[in-house]
């Protein structure tokens, strides 16, 4: 096990470098560069010229990636051009929001998305089965943003039972947390919902046709017991990598989510930084959402070990 | 010397203070009827969030909402962009008109307890002719000085009418900040100024928090509140400033009572606000004047008979009915109509929409029938703006391609002499803030991307000249130009729709959404 994630971390250096060199390469072909973000429609050329010199957005490209590269091996990923702090600061201190907002709609969307698979998987061919999949292909077919405002219209402005938007600390107070994220969270976990359901759905019905759970349905145990029991625990892998993959897209959804409810998360910095070509923040969140990624993945490959013994890591 | 005391100022045109008040909106006129109450929290839902707290060191219009309540300038602008003092208590011009000696108030205090002095004034100054944003506004000066406890002297290399205008400007405000802080490195600024309300905590991309100045001392000269000058009065205890870009999010918000303020929201949405007892929709028109503008440094737009022919062929209406419905005004001037500089030369001009005179022009031009290139950002009035003029011009023979970017791409492309012939936007503070500010767009050929000596010869005439009277013919002259060459295409004012609460009292829309003056009526 441990010569196994030696192997995967070694492996993640190359991708990460290449991660951070295409995304260096790319944000230096747009056009255009932070010193838009500080001036209004009528700024004049030489004021923009300053504050490329001042930023040093005006040295060469190789002069810029061999200063990166060099800071990335410090373990800095370097300063933001807008926001006066660090990189690691503005990630650090928006990570709390994006980590709420994913392992809430995370929670949402296994445990809503794994019981809708097995009660369809456990009703196959039924009209629950049919709805409980027309629902999920909803879920995967509704914009983000449709659904987020949506949300917000029927729950927030109409019946009052959650906010808008914004962020309160978990720290400050659990409701105001949780009555602030419980619409983003659903939201961005809809889409996600309806992949578990059907992955799960696929899962089980392959399980459930199998010869060891026709035994244990023979020898009298009840049905229940069967699926939860003998069903589940053997459809597993093919759920956890799906979970793996949903955790990833979580992070890729709370761009958009973190946008439409007003949540200041790290979604929320790229788009940001993004739309005034903060380079540095742009980078350092990539590279760490990168890191993210491969630590995701790896967690999946060792939790498959876990879940079935017959896999071996080595 | 003139002595330019304030009584004298406000007997100018130039400070226009008088002649702002009798102007003064109706609703701002008749502010102050009721009982101002003291207390709450006001939280304003802003479009984005400020790249900078650092007033100087930004023009951003949504840093300027925040900026503007924690920093004060020597001289301000009033309701309708007179130049009037605000730290400053006057000046004195030379005869000469180079030399400046400012007189400040006394007793303003800093955030951090400190009295400005005049030494704090110099070294905000200096900070700004250093790492200020617009520090070419500055250029001009030879040197200053404090030359008594509460008087700064400036020097000028060379005559600069618009001095005053600039110390003024809301633009990039040239704020004074406390010296210690003036010194410091700019990462290490400390956001303090003389506003009426003080920096607390800044939340990124979430939220700024502004809380009441308690010992600020509202400018004795004043009896009420005037633009961004004028009687600066708190009531409120705290204004938390949310960014919130999602525009159905700040609507929800504001329907909710999470925010009280939404600094903008589109024509359909107000209207959809307008029955609800709850708000208010108020209209601020003119905000900006919206125009398109021609690459000269490219065939065919080099050729003034094309540029006039795309003039003539324009139905202004028809384009701001379209990008800005509900909220716009056809009006030709190139400063807003309150501005003692604001002139019809050359709008005979404006809005002509003859398309038989514009295929006239168009057969005399250059123009062989090849695709030109239309840039614009993704705000979507100005994508339909840029989408109606093709239509437009699509009738007289002018095939364009309309690509859109976001504002960086934008920015960037538009100030290069390639990749591009016509760019529309929007200018908001320019013809607010006057004839100087709005001429320096196009001198030396900085928007039209080709100098043009005639341009450049009135802006030097504008700035050498101190009387008034002149300036305005100078300015008068210069718009005439610009409507006979077509050097620009303006197309009309827009404005923008606020909601405010109805809990909030005597508030008046401006450039940024006040909150000295307003109070909570629970």
């Amino acid at each position: 096990m441990r010569r196994f994630v030696i192997r995967r971390l070694l492996i993640a250096v190359p991708v990460l470098a290449l991660v951070s060199l295409m995304s260096f390469a790319v944000i230096w072909l747009v056009p255009g560069d932070p010193a838009s973000a500080f001036a209004d429609a009528g700024a004049t050329p030489e004021q923009l010229a300053q504050i490329r010199h001042r930023l040093g957005l005006d040295e060469p490209f190789y002069l810029q990636i061999i200063a990166w590269y060099g800071r990335i091996l410090h373990g800095d990923l370097g300063q933001s051009i807008l926001l006066n702090r660090s990189v690691s600061a503005a990630i650090i201190e928006r990570l709390p929001v994006t980590l709420s907002l994913t392992a809430l709609s995370l929670i949402f969307a296994a445990v809503m998305g794994i019981i809708a698979g097995i009660l369809a998987a456990m009703r196959h061919r039924s009209w629950a089965d049919q709805s409980i999949m027309i629902v999920a292909l909803l879920g995967l077919s509704i914009p983000e943003f449709w659904l987020g405002l949506l949300l917000i219209f029927t729950f927030a402005v109409r019946l009052h039972w959650f906010r808008a938007g914004g962020f309160v600390p978990i720290t400050e107070s659990f409701s105001g947390w949780f009555l602030g994220l419980a619409l983003p969270a659903f939201t961005l976990a809809a889409v996600q919902m309806g992949f578990i359901a059907r992955m799960t759905r696929s899962a089980m019905l392959e399980v459930l046709s199998q010869d060891f759970i026709r035994t244990a349905d023979s020898k009298g145990l009840p049905w229940s017991v069967v699926v939860t029991r003998h069903g589940l625990p053997n459809a597993l892998v093919p759920i956890l990598t799906v979970l793996g993959i949903v955790t990833g897209s979580l992070l890729g959804g709370a761009v958009v989510v973190e946008q439409v409810f007003s949540l200041p998360g790290v979604g929320r910095l790229v788009i940001g930084a993004v739309l005034s070509r903060d380079f540095p923040v742009i980078q350092g969140t990539l590279l760490f959402v990168a890191v993210i990624y491969l630590l995701v993945n790896l967690t999946v490959d060792i939790l498959y070990a876990v879940a079935d013994p017959r896999v071996r890591l080595e | 010397m003139i002595g330019w005391t304030r009584r004298e100022l406000l007997k100018t045109g130039t400070a226009g203070l008088a002649g702002s008040l009798a102007e003064l909106p109706l609703s701002a006129s008749a502010q102050g009827t009721a009982q101002p109450k003291r207390g709450g929290t006001i939280t304003v839902g802003l479009t984005q969030a400020p790249p900078s707290l650092d007033a100087q060191l930004t023009s951003a219009q949504v840093a300027r909402a925040i900026n503007l309540h924690m920093y004060e300038t020597l001289y301000a602008r009033d309701e309708n962009a007179g130049v009037v003092p605000d730290l400053a208590q006057g000046a004195d011009i030379a005869k000469d008109g180079l030399t400046y000696v400012l007189q400040l108030r006394s007793g303003v205090k800093f955030h951090n307890g400190k009295t400005m002095d005049a030494g704090d004034a110099v070294a905000s100054l200096e900070r700004y002719r250093r790492i200020g944003l617009a520090s070419i506004l500055l250029s001009g000066v030879d040197k200053m000085e404090a030359s008594g406890p509460l008087e700064v002297t400036v020097r000028l290399k060379k005559v600069q009418s618009n001095f005053l205008d600039t110390l003024s400007s809301p633009g990039t405000p040239l704020a004074i900040y406390p010296a210690e802080e003036a010194r410091k490195d700019p990462k290490d600024f400390k956001f303090v100024g003389t506003g009426p309300m003080k920096f607390v905590e800044y939340a990124p991309d979430s939220h700024a928090t502004l809380e009441r100045f308690a010992d600020y001392v509202a400018n004795p000269n004043y009896t009420k509140r005037d633009g961004f000058a004028g009687r600066k009065e708190v009531f409120i205890d705290r204004a938390v400033f949310r960014f919130m870009p999602e525009s159905g999010a700040r609507t929800a918000a504001i329907q909710t009572g999470e925010i009280l303020i939404n600094e903008t929201t589109d024509g359909p949405t107000a209207k959809q606000l307008a029955g609800d007892s709850k708000v208010q929709v108020l209209k601020l028109l003119p905000f900006a004047l919206n125009i398109a503008k021609f690459n000269h440094a490219q065939a065919p737009c080099d050729d003034v008979n094309f540029r006039r022919a795309v003039a003539a062929c324009l139905n202004m209406e028809e384009t701001m009915s379209i990008a800005y419905p509900d909220i716009n005004k056809l009006d030709g001037g190139l400063v807003y109509g309150y501005s003692p500089y604001y002139t019809t030369a050359g709008t005979e001009l404006y809005n002509i929409n003859d398309v038989a005179k514009a295929k006239e022009w168009l057969a005399k031009s250059k123009y062989k029938g090849e695709t030109l290139t239309f840039i614009c950002d993704t705000i979507r009035p100005v994508v339909d703006t840029a989408t109606d003029i093709k239509e437009q011009l699509g009738q007289i023979g002018i095939k364009i391609e309309v690509k859109v970017s976001d504002w960086p791409t934008v920015s960037t492309l538009g100030f290069k002499p390639d990749g591009w012939h016509f760019w529309t936007h929007g200018l908001g503070i320019e013809p607010y803030e006057g004839p100087a500010k709005l001429m320096s767009i196009w001198a030396n050929g900085i928007s039209q991307i080709k100098d043009d000596p005639a341009i450049d010869k009135f802006y030097a005439d504008l700035l050498a000249e101190l009387d008034m009277a002149k300036r305005k013919e100078i300015f008068a002259s210069f718009q005439r130009y610009m409507y006979e060459n077509a050097v620009t295409v303006p197309l009309g004012n827009y404005g923008m729709f606020q909601v405010v609460s109805s809990k909030i009292k005597n508030f008046v829309p401006y450039r940024v959404p006040r909150l000295w003056g307003v109070w909570l009526d629970a």
